[in-house]
C-alpha cells in the first residue's frame, strides 16, 4: 500500500481510497485463512515428502511427491482397524443417541408434560457435565456389567451421553415443524405414536440429520472415555490409536506422522464435505438457543 | 422461577402419563432412567467416594471421612491445576471467542473476500479430533523442524521463537492457544447466525448516523447479540473446565506439572496413581466449580437465553 504515497499524481489518491477496501478485505482474507489453513497445508505437504525432502525445510514444496509414507504408517500403526472402530462407535453411537432423543424430543416439542423444568436442568447438566467427574463410577459401573473393554460398553456410554444434546437439538428442531398435518392426523383420530411415527418422524428428518452428523463428530474426536475404559488395542478408535505417532520412532521425520495425521482426519473430511453447507451455515444454532 | 416441586405434579404426571402412554413411557420414563443409570448414579457415586481410600482394586474401600478434602487443600498440583484452568478459559475467552466473533462480523459486512471459503476453513477444526490437533502442532511447532520457528524467523521476528512446550512460563498458553486455534469455528458460527438475525433497519440506521465499525460492533451488534454471547460464553467455560485432550497428548503436564489442569489431575491420580478416592475429590471439585461458574453466567447472562 505504501506504492500509493510514493506516487503523487493527481487523482491517485482518491484512487488508493477506492482501492484500499479491495486490498484489505484480500489481506484479511489471506491473513486468516493463513492462520486456519496454513498449518494444515503444512501438514499435508509433509505426508508427501521423501526423508530426504523433509530435510530440505517445512516450507520447501514437495518436489517428487511420494505416498510412501502413507502404505508405511497405514501398515505400521493398523490404521485398518483404528478407523474401522472409530466408524463403528461413531455410526451405532450416534444412531443409539438419536434413538433415546426422538420421542423426548417429540414430547417436549408438543406437549406440556408436568415437570418439564425438571426435565431440562437434567439435560443441562448432562451436556454441561465435564467427562472427568464420572470417569471414575462409570469404570466402575462397566466393570460391574463386564463390559470394561468393550466394543459395546463404550457405545453405550457414548449413546448415553450424546442423548442430552440430541433432545435439545431435536426438540428445537421439531418446535418449528408447523402443528396442522398433526392436529388434521388427531382429528382423525390418530394416537400420539401414530402421529409421532407417520407425521413427525419423517417431517423431522432433516434435523435427525444434523443432529446424527453433530453426534457423529463429537464420536469420532472423543478421546477420554475410550482411553480410560478401553486397554486391548483391538478395540482402540483412532484417537486413542493414534497417540502412538508420539513417539521417537515416529517424530524422528515428520513424513510418518503427517501422514498418519491426514488418514485419520479422511473420513471426517469427507462427512464434512457432504455436510457442511449445514454445519457451517450454523443451522444447528437455532436448535441450541432452543 | 416457578415452585418445582409443587405437590400436584405427581398426580398431574399419571394423569398425563394416562392421557400420552407412549410418549411418558419413551420420552420421559425410559430416557430419565437411562440418564439417571449412566449420568446421575455416577455423579452421586463420585461424590461418595470422595469420602474414601481406595486403589480400585480392592473389594473394601476404607472410610476416611474428610481427609481428602484436607490433602486436596494442601495440594500444590490442585492449586496449579486451578489457576491453568483459570488461565485457560481467560486465553479462550479472548482469543477464539472474540475472534470468532470479529471473523463473522467482516464476513457479515463484507469486509472481506471469499467469505463463504473463510467460513469452512476456520470451522473445519472443529470438526477434527484435539489428538490430531495436538499432534499437528507438535510438528509445526517443533524446536528443531517445526514450521512456525522458521516462519517468525523469515518475517523477522526470530526473537519470539521459543521452547513452546519446554518453557514452563510459556508452555500451558501454548496450550490454550492451539485449543483456541481448533475452537475459533464454533463462536464463529454462533456470531455469524446470530449477526444474520440483527434486524437490517437497526443497521442502516446506525450506518446513517455514521457509525464506524468499531460502534457498529460495540454499540449495536453485541448488545443484540448478548443471547448468543451467553450460549457461547457457557460453552467455552465448559471447554476450559473439561480441558484434557491437549495436555495428554501434547505436554502430559510437563514440564514440572506446570501444564496440569483438574481434568488431567484426576486422571492422573485415579488411573496412574490408584488414588480413586482422592480422585474423586478432585471430580468433586470440577463439580463445584461448574456449578459455580454455571450459575453465575445463568444469573447474569443466560436471562432469556434458554427460553423453555
Amino acid at each position: 500500500m505504501s506504492d500509493y504515497a510514493a506516487a503523487p499524481r493527481p487523482g491517485a489518491f482518491a484512487q488508493a481510497l477506492r482501492v484500499a477496501p479491495k486490498v484489505s478485505a484480500t489481506l484479511i482474507m489471506l491473513a486468516l485463512a493463513a492462520v486456519w489453513l496454513g498449518p494444515i497445508i503444512l501438514i499435508v505437504m509433509t505426508s508427501i515428502k521423501s526423508n530426504q525432502a523433509f530435510l530440505a525445510g517445512p516450507f520447501a514444496l514437495p518436489t517428487s511427491p511420494t505416498l510412501a509414507p502413507y502404505f508405511s504408517v497405514w501398515a505400521s500403526m493398523n490404521f485398518g482397524s483404528l478407523l474401522g472402530n472409530s466408524l463403528l462407535y461413531a455410526t451405532v453411537g450416534s444412531a443409539l443417541a438419536v434413538l433415546l432423543a426422538l420421542v423426548p424430543a417429540f414430547g417436549l416439542s408438543r406437549m406440556e408434560i408436568p415437570g418439564k423444568k425438571i426435565i431440562f436442568a437434567l439435560l443441562l447438566t448432562g451436556l454441561m457435565l465435564p467427562q472427568q467427574t464420572v470417569l471414575i463410577p462409570l469404570y466402575d459401573t462397566l466393570r460391574a456389567l463386564n463390559l470394561l473393554d468393550t466394543k459395546i460398553g463404550l457405545i453405550i456410554v457414548h449413546g448415553v451421553y450424546g442423548m442430552p444434546a440430541q433432545i435439545l437439538i431435536l426438540r428445537g428442531f421439531m418446535t418449528t415443524i408447523p402443528r396442522e398435518i398433526e392436529k388434521a392426523a388427531y382429528l382423525e383420530g390418530a394416537s400420539d405414536f401414530q402421529v409421532f411415527w407417520k407425521v413427525m418422524l419423517p417431517l423431522a428428518r432433516p434435523g435427525i440429520l444434523v443432529g446424527y452428523t453433530l453426534n457423529f463428530i463429537a464420536i469420532w474426536k472423543e478421546f477420554v472415555f475410550a482411553l480410560v475404559f478401553l486397554n486391548n488395542e483391538s478395540n482402540f478408535p483412532v484417537t486413542v490409536g493414534m497417540l502412538k505417532l508420539n513417539s521417537d520412532r515416529y517424530m524422528t521425520v515428520f513424513n510418518l506422522p503427517a501422514a498418519g495425521l491426514v488418514i485419520s482426519q479422511i473420513p471426517i473430511i469427507i462427512l464434512f464435505i457432504l455436510t457442511y453447507r449445514q454445519l457451517s451455515g450454523g443451522n444447528f444454532v437455532g436448535a441450541v438457543k432452543g | 422461577m416457578p415452585k418445582l416441586l409443587r405437590e400436584e405434579q405427581a398426580p398431574a404426571f399419571v394423569a398425563f402419563a394416562r392421557e400420552h402412554t407412549f410418549v411418558a413411557l419413551f420420552g420421559v420414563a425410559l430416557p430419565i432412567l437411562v440418564f439417571c443409570t449412566f449420568v446421575g448414579y455416577p455423579i452421586v457415586y463420585t461424590i461418595y467416594l470422595s469420602f474414601f481410600d481406595w486403589n480400585g482394586m480392592t473389594p473394601t474401600k476404607q472410610f476416611i471421612g474428610i481427609a481428602n478434602y484436607v490433602t486436596l487443600f494442601h495440594d500444590k498440583y490442585f492449586y496449579v491445576s486451578l489457576v491453568n484452568n483459570f488461565k485457560w478459559l481467560v486465553v479462550t475467552l479472548l482469543f477464539p471467542v472474540t475472534a470468532g466473533f470479529l471473523i463473522a462480523y467482516v464476513m457479515r459486512a463484507k469486509l472481506v473476500y471469499g467469505a463463504a471459503f473463510l467460513r469452512t476453513v476456520v470451522f473445519f477444526p472443529v470438526t477434527m479430533s484435539l489428538v490430531a490437533v495436538g499432534l499437528m502442532f507438535l510438528l509445526i511447532l517443533n524446536p528443531v523442524f517445526g514450521a512456525f520457528d522458521d516462519a517468525l524467523r523469515a518475517v523477522g521476528l526470530g526473537f519470539l521463537v521459543h521452547e513452546w512446550f519446554g518453557d514452563y512460563h510459556i508452555a500451558l498458553y501454548t496450550l490454550a492457544v492451539v485449543s483456541g486455534w481448533a475452537f475459533t469455528g464454533l463462536p464463529m458460527v454462533f456470531y455469524f447466525a446470530g449477526l444474520g438475525d440483527v434486524p437490517k433497519e437497526t443497521l442502516d440506521a446506525a450506518r446513517i448516523e455514521g457509525a464506524g465499525h468499531f460502534r457498529m460492533m460495540w454499540s449495536v451488534a453485541l448488545p443484540q447479540l448478548r443471547p448468543v454471547t451467553a450460549v457461547v460464553v457457557m460453552l467455552t467455560i465448559f471447554e476450559s473446565l473439561k480441558a484434557f485432550d491437549l495436555v495428554a497428548v501434547m505436554t502430559k503436564g510437563a514440564p514440572f506439572g506446570t501444564t496440569n489442569v483438574l481434568g488431567y489431575l484426576v486422571y492422573l491420580e485415579s488411573f496412574w496413581n490408584s488414588r480413586f478416592g482422592y480422585g474423586a475429590t478432585l471430580s468433586v471439585a470440577i463439580l463445584v466449580i461448574s456449578i459455580l461458574l454455571a450459575a453465575l453466567v445463568l444469573g447474569r447472562l443466560l436471562r432469556g437465553a434458554f427460553d423453555v
